[in-house]
């Protein structure tokens, strides 16, 4: 037999000539033509969804203790199944567990929660619906041993910091969220966990607490942003001396020019004097400011400093800060202009606008 | 032209590239610079140490302060209104103390004052009792705003604040013959442009980076207003536990408290509240039936909805051209 008619090394038992389909004549197609209503391949589609019919096996109800012990049996086969075939798939896992919680069984379900970890202890949504199983079942110390894990595991995780807090918080041992903070403060968080500890003391009226965490807040991450907010809480307290002292010494971290936020704390710091009514020092600042701020930096403060010199300066002072701050910026256009012209000599407009701007500075010297 | 032309780097002129410096652009040169040197001994950016500054003046701590005639005048009203209270001082003295006022601002000009011994100890008496009555002003009036808002926890002050606002508005309005629901007609443009850029939000994270640093630091804030702080149960804690204060290598730390049934009680509660909310952050989209049905079962559309999501906006040109059954000339 040829290779195409034998049957098994083909089509199995059947052969080549078997498969072959046979229209007889009648039904040959006699009309190629388009016929004049056509169906959509959107219409099949439609239709046969709709006479789909739904094959679910039919809904049980279980009866006695044996039934609901099979139908336990039988969920946990197929989750272990499943679990085996995808190891690293943690929805399948979670799902497992989560059905063991709502059989009631909490220590199957911790034996799921601990094998999954096993696999992967890195993901932080684990450990948090593990923590929040015992809490829900008011196993608190149990939940208190998940979160201890977890935050020895993963301490650069904020989310579980928070939670663990609140947790020990919210069930009224307020030292041991203090301790808590504590360690978590060894790890130089980033600035929101200072924060969250500053509102913590704050909730209890711990004012000096607060003091001091902001001091070491501080110290951790010196940017000017922070200060600001350490002068602003002493300034709502009224501690004006303190306020001060901060500012000043925000003032001696020697910033770098390029610094965005050296602006604002100028502003900062001028606004505060202005609201104890020190003119002024007020004034002093924004010179001071106007001196090392690179002009580019500057918009702000030079707008602060004109609504300043309008409220609080007597005329001159206030056409004084007008002038030098049309002055800066004009020299600002001048430089532009001057480039522009030496980039392309052939630009006449820029040129001519060059020449104007050099006869009114030559004007003004002779002046 | 360019090259061994005499040109004084100084010269404003120095630009130009065809000007060359005659003596008239040296005299102005000469001049411009005696100027400049005028200036610099009247610049007010120069060291503390340098600086002219009476001890009496009340802006003698600002390091950038320097006493001028106004100062003075001040410091002369004073020190006459303490003479004029205490009715200590005879008539010569008065006269010896202008004398001696007039001598110290002359010799503060200078930065050296020139006073006998009689004259020095009397200053550094007045300087004193300056001192002193700055020192019992300043502390009154401090003490006084403390009595005024003792118990200034968060959120009173601004109560506080916010009332008295309501209450000028309302007077503003009522002088105007407006209702206080166009309170904001009394807004300049100024601050209504303000108004407007605050309810520019950035725009909320979506996708992956729904929980992203931020958002989950506001969603911790949230949850820690709603804590009911019991001040009572704290205070009767902190007198009873001698280390209330731990450190973070505290012993303490394991150690079984006995939790009231109530806190637990309240962990359940708000552990339920969030999973009811949590159940409403992804909302249920409606069902278009008149949309194209181009799946064979459910799984197979919600296949063709994340496909589309991704490619929808790339494929709808052929898409379009399929259904017309033509491609458009290009």
């Amino acid at each position: 037999m040829s290779p195409a008619s034998h049957p098994l090394l083909t089509l199995g038992l059947l052969t080549r000539r078997d498969t072959e389909v046979k229209l007889p004549r009648s039904t040959r197609v006699k009309n190629k033509t388009a016929a004049p209503i056509q169906i959509t391949a959107e219409q099949i589609l439609r239709e046969a969804r709709q006479r789909q019919e739904n094959h679910r096996p039919p809904k049980q109800k279980i009866t006695d203790s044996d039934e609901l012990a099979d139908y336990r049996l039988r969920k946990r086969k197929e989750f272990e199944d499943v679990i085996r075939r995808a190891r690293r798939n943690t929805g399948t896992w979670v799902k497992y567990a989560s059905w063991e919680e709502s059989q009631g069984d909490l220590a199957r379900a911790r034996s799921i929660w601990e094998r999954l970890l096993d696999v992967d202890y890195r993901n932080p949504t684990l450990w948090l619906k593990y923590a929040e199983m015992e809490m829900r079942h008011r196993f608190i110390n149990h939940a208190r041993n998940v979160w201890d894990r977890a935050v020895a595991l993963l301490p650069r995780v904020d989310q579980l910091w928070y939670k663990y807090i609140h947790m020990v918080e919210i069930l009224g041992d307020v030292a041991a969220a203090r301790q808590i903070f504590e360690r978590w403060m060894d790890w130089k968080p980033d600035t929101q966990g200072w924060l969250s500890y500053i509102k913590f003391e704050l909730r209890y009226d711990e004012v000096d607490r607060a003091r001091a965490i902001y001091e070491r807040l501080v110290v951790c991450h010196p940017r000017p942003s922070y200060f600001i907010k350490y002068a602003k809480f002493e300034a709502k307290r009224r501690e004006i001396a303190r306020a001060r002292a901060v500012y000043e010494r925000a003032i001696d971290l020697n910033l770098s020019e390029d610094d965005v936020e050296a602006e604002q704390l100028f502003v900062a710091f001028a606004g505060f004097e202005m609201w104890c009514k020190e003119t002024e020092r007020a004034r002093c600042i924004y010179r001071y400011a106007l001196d090392h701020v690179p002009k580019g930096r500057a918009k702000d403060l030079y707008h602060e400093y004109d609504a300043f010199e309008k409220q609080y300066g007597d005329t001159a002072a206030m056409e004084d800060a007008i002038i030098v701050r049309k002055r800066k910026l004009k020299s600002d256009d001048d430089e532009e202009e001057e480039e522009q012209v030496r980039r392309k000599p052939l630009n006449y407009d820029s040129l001519l606008e060059a020449a104007y701007i050099w006869k009114k500075q030559k004007l003004a010297a002779d002046i | 032209m360019e090259k061994g032309r005499s040109v004084h780097p100084d010269c404003i002129n120095a630009s130009n590239p065809y000007h060359e410096c005659v003596e008239y652009c040296f005299q102005r040169i000469a001049e411009s610079n005696s100027r400049a040197e005028e200036d610099e001994t009247n610049d007010s950016s120069k060291e503390p140490e340098e600086r002219i500054v009476h001890p009496d003046c009340i802006n003698a701590s600002n390091p950038y302060h320097e006493c001028s005639d106004h100062c003075f005048k001040r410091i002369a009203d004073l020190k006459a209104q303490i003479e004029r209270n205490e009715s200590v001082v005879s008539v010569e003295e008065e006269r010896a103390n202008q004398v001696e006022q007039n001598d110290d601002n002359v010799d503060s000009e200078s930065g050296q004052p020139h006073l006998t011994e009689k004259q020095k100890k009397l200053f550094e008496l007045r300087l004193k009792m300056n001192e002193a009555r700055k020192a019992n002003q300043m502390a009154m009036v401090a003490e006084k705003k403390k009595m005024e808002a003792p118990t200034e926890t968060r959120g009173i002050s601004k109560q506080k604040w916010l009332d008295e606002r309501k209450k000028k508005i309302g007077k503003l309005l009522d002088s105007n013959g407006l209702d206080m629901s166009k309170a904001y007609m009394l807004d300049t443009q100024e601050k209504a442009e303000a108004k407007y850029k605050k309810w520019e939000k950035d725009p909320a994270p979506h996708g992956w980076d729904v929980f992203n640093q931020k958002t989950l630091y506001n969603a911790h804030k949230k949850r820690t207003q709603n804590i009911q702080c019991d001040m009572e149960a704290y205070n009767k804690a902190k007198e009873e536990d001698p280390e209330f204060y731990r450190e973070a290598s505290s012993l303490q730390y394991g150690k079984m408290t006995k939790t009231p049934e109530e806190n637990i009680d309240r962990m359940v509660k708000e552990l339920q509240d969030r999973d009811a909310k949590r159940k409403s952050f992804s909302r249920r989209r409606k069902f278009h039936e008149e949309k194209d049905i181009d799946s064979i079962n459910d799984r197979n559309e919600h296949f063709n909805k994340k496909i589309e999501r991704a490619f929808g906006k790339y494929t709808l040109e052929i898409k379009n051209n399929l259904e017309r059954g033509t491609a458009l000339p290009d």
